[in-house]
């Protein structure tokens, strides 16, 4: 694929690549030729409509992600695994400007502000540094509050209007208290038995993501250093991609986008096709680059009014 | 699949055994409290095979081909068999190749299998710390080998699931969902590393089957086996599973803070059986750690497998020959009183 950063081509590309993963009915596969699933139709819906993809066809997926809801709001990655319900803040984003889709889209919003992880108080002896009470979002019901979930539901309540809702504002401290000292984060842990782990860069691209226009720059400016100097080398879809929204979400790019993406791309013939949620990311990643401190996860109607400086 | 076929009863009693049963019916005589189930178990037995490999770029294919051979695995076995390798791939940082299993080791498995007789060898991972498991399959080598290799690699983080009942029943989890892709495989085969933990005391071919539980549904860092305990995890998944066949890495492997911030340790062995406790309480002793003050490991015992070094034929060379102390922290309980004695 030739793709460049900012062009037209890279739309074109990705949405062809996305189209391929489109089922007659309008919904995601995981891969090409694969079965329905809830997190790639949703993915597919964001990275299609920043590509600029037939309002029919999207129409059309929101409506087929509206019957993946269960009666209290939530969307799981299976029906018969309803504890699974870390795709319901995808959904929420998914259905982003869509009138027919509110209705859902609200009671998806209530499910997250009305629904807790497992929290418990910190011993002084713990092992793990993080303040355990800090509520975010688990990944899967009655487990902990983990990084890459919470980070995905502030940008969900944030799109619908609720970004200063005690839960949001909650989240955003779990973040925070979750950033490791030396910068970056992880799945969601910072100290074990007194040491340091390890940051990673999908972690600290979707945190970035969701801090943005939250905190102040210097609260997060190791953070946007470590990843700074580690995209070059990323290879990968899903790091590559979190990374690129992480740093536009804070005006920030490598100067070498253009290229991360051209190779990322081509590594295909060496992993095989991506998985949709994969490529879907890698699609946004490379489109934020254009976006001046949007990123295209929320719809551009979130950022309207805000001064520049929120979104820094 | 096919079931483990190395960890039938003798039929025997030995003297532990017989000491362990004589003291809970002197304790259920008195009334005061209820004995484990596991007390009254009759003693299994299994071989495990232990290899001297100094490093990498000796020939591991020969060394694994040597070991399943002497362990009784025969080209009629084997003939026609898809096998999927799973190796212990966690996350990845510099300077740090032994958090996983050395792709080299990977590739004589492969080899080995395929001069078995094997009709096809995949690798298959559900890393449990990196959303991005094809970072890890990059940044860990692996990718290199199996692309050099033409073999295939799986996410197992991302396939769709199938229910078991759980057979284990040592946590509250009814059913365990396991990789659709498990029903198309005759033989699963658990490649771990030897390295210390900071929450189970040792990690080895029984702990490394966390990473086949999909992240999709158990979320990451695999929070549903860690809510529900990970030591009776690791009993229900390897209960319900019931691998195959496992050969832990120990050429290089890990001491002190594992299973990440701990530090490289040369071992020089591999270590290999069907029977996952028997392997594990070998390397345990290779390591230095008494497997009875390992919580799972005690609690397999004679269920899923025999630990008793007199329950464990050894084939290859001897545990005292390669016998090297993995370092245990103190101030991690996990690892307090487990040295051998």
């Amino acid at each position: 694929m030739e793709a460049r950063v900012g062009s037209s081509s890279l739309r074109t590309l990705g949405s062809a690549a996305l189209l391929r993963r489109a089922l007659p009915s309008g919904e995601f596969s995981g891969r090409p030729g694969g079965q329905f699933q809830v997190d790639s139709t949703a993915w597919g819906i964001l990275a299609l409509t920043a590509c600029g993809g037939s309002a029919e066809l999207l129409d059309q997926s929101r409506h087929l992600l509206m019957r993946e809801q269960l009666p209290d709001g939530r969307l799981c990655v299976k029906k018969p695994h309803p504890a699974s319900y870390w795709p319901t803040s995808l959904a929420i984003l998914a259905w982003q400007d869509s009138q027919s889709c509110s209705e859902a889209q609200q009671r998806s919003v209530r499910f997250l502000l009305n629904t807790t992880g497992f929290h418990f108080p910190r011993q002084s002896d713990a092992p793990s540094a993080h303040d355990s009470l800090l509520k975010g979002w688990p990944w899967v019901d009655e487990t902990h509050s983990w990084v890459e979930p919470t980070a995905m539901s502030v940008m969900a309540l944030r799109a619908t209007g609720h970004g200063r809702h005690d839960r949001v504002q909650e989240a955003v401290r779990m973040l925070l208290d979750r950033q490791l000292p030396h910068g970056g984060w992880n799945y969601g842990n910072t100290l074990v038995f007194g040491k340091e782990l390890h940051p990673m860069p999908e972690n600290t691209g979707a945190a970035l993501a969701g801090l943005s226009g939250s905190v102040d720059r210097d609260v997060v400016l190791p953070s946007l250093q470590y990843l700074h100097s580690e995209v070059a080398r990323l290879q990968t879809p899903i790091s590559l991609g979190w990374s690129l929204l992480g740093l536009a979400a804070w005006q920030m790019a490598p100067p070498n986008a253009a290229t991360l993406v051209e190779r990322c791309l081509a590594n295909q013939k060496r992993y095989g096709e991506y998985e949709t949620s994969a490529l879907c990311l890698l699609v946004l990643g490379a489109l934020a680059m254009e976006m001046g401190g949007q990123i295209p996860l929320l719809s551009a109607s979130v950022y309207k009014g805000l001064p520049l400086a929120l979104t820094q | 699949m096919e079931t483990q076929t190395d960890s039938g009863t003798n039929g025997g009693l030995t003297r532990r055994n017989v000491l362990r049963a004589v003291a809970a019916g002197l304790v259920i005589g008195t009334g005061l409290l209820v004995v484990p189930k596991r007390y009254f178990r009759l003693p299994q037995q299994a071989k495990t095979f232990v290899a001297k490999v100094d490093a990498y770029q000796l020939d591991i294919a020969g060394v694994l081909t040597l070991g399943m051979m002497e362990l009784g695995i025969s080209r009629k076995e084997l003939q026609g068999k898809r096998i999927l390798l799973k190796p212990n791939l966690v996350e990845t940082a510099s300077g740090a190749p032994h958090i996983n299993t050395h792709p080299l080791v990977l590739r004589g498995a492969i080899e080995a299998f395929l001069r078995l007789g094997a009709a096809t060898v995949m690798v298959a991972e559900g890393p449990g710390h990196r959303r991005d498991t094809l970072a890890v399959y990059e940044e860990s080598g692996l990718a290199d080998v199996l692309t050099e290799d033409g073999i295939t690699f799986h996410d197992l983080n991302y396939i769709t699931g199938y229910e078991l009942p759980n057979a284990g029943s040592q946590t509250t989890m009814k059913t365990l969902t396991f990789p659709g892709l498990f029903q198309e495989v005759d033989w699963i085969v658990s490649m771990a590393k030897m390295k210390t933990h900071h929450w189970t005391g040792a990690t080895l071919s029984m702990k490394n089957l966390f990473g086949v539980m999909p992240g999709m549904y158990y979320g990451w860092p695999k929070n549903v086996l860690h809510k529900v305990g990970i030591q009776n995890s690791i009993l229900d998944i390897n209960a319900t599973l019931k691998p195959h066949f496992a050969i832990v890495d120990g050429i290089i492997g890990m001491e002190g803070d594992g299973p990440i911030m701990g530090s490289p340790k040369q071992a020089g062995v591999l270590v290999m059986g069907r029977n996952f406790p028997a392997v594990d309480a070998t390397c345990c002793r290779i390591m230095g750690i008494d497997p009875y003050k390992v919580s799972y490991l005690e609690r397999a015992d004679n269920w899923l497998g025999p630990i008793g070094e007199r329950s464990i034929e050894q084939r290859g060379e001897t545990i005292a020959s390669v016998q090297t102390n993995f370092e245990l922290i103190d101030m991690i309980p996990a690892q307090q009183g487990i040295r051998l004695a």
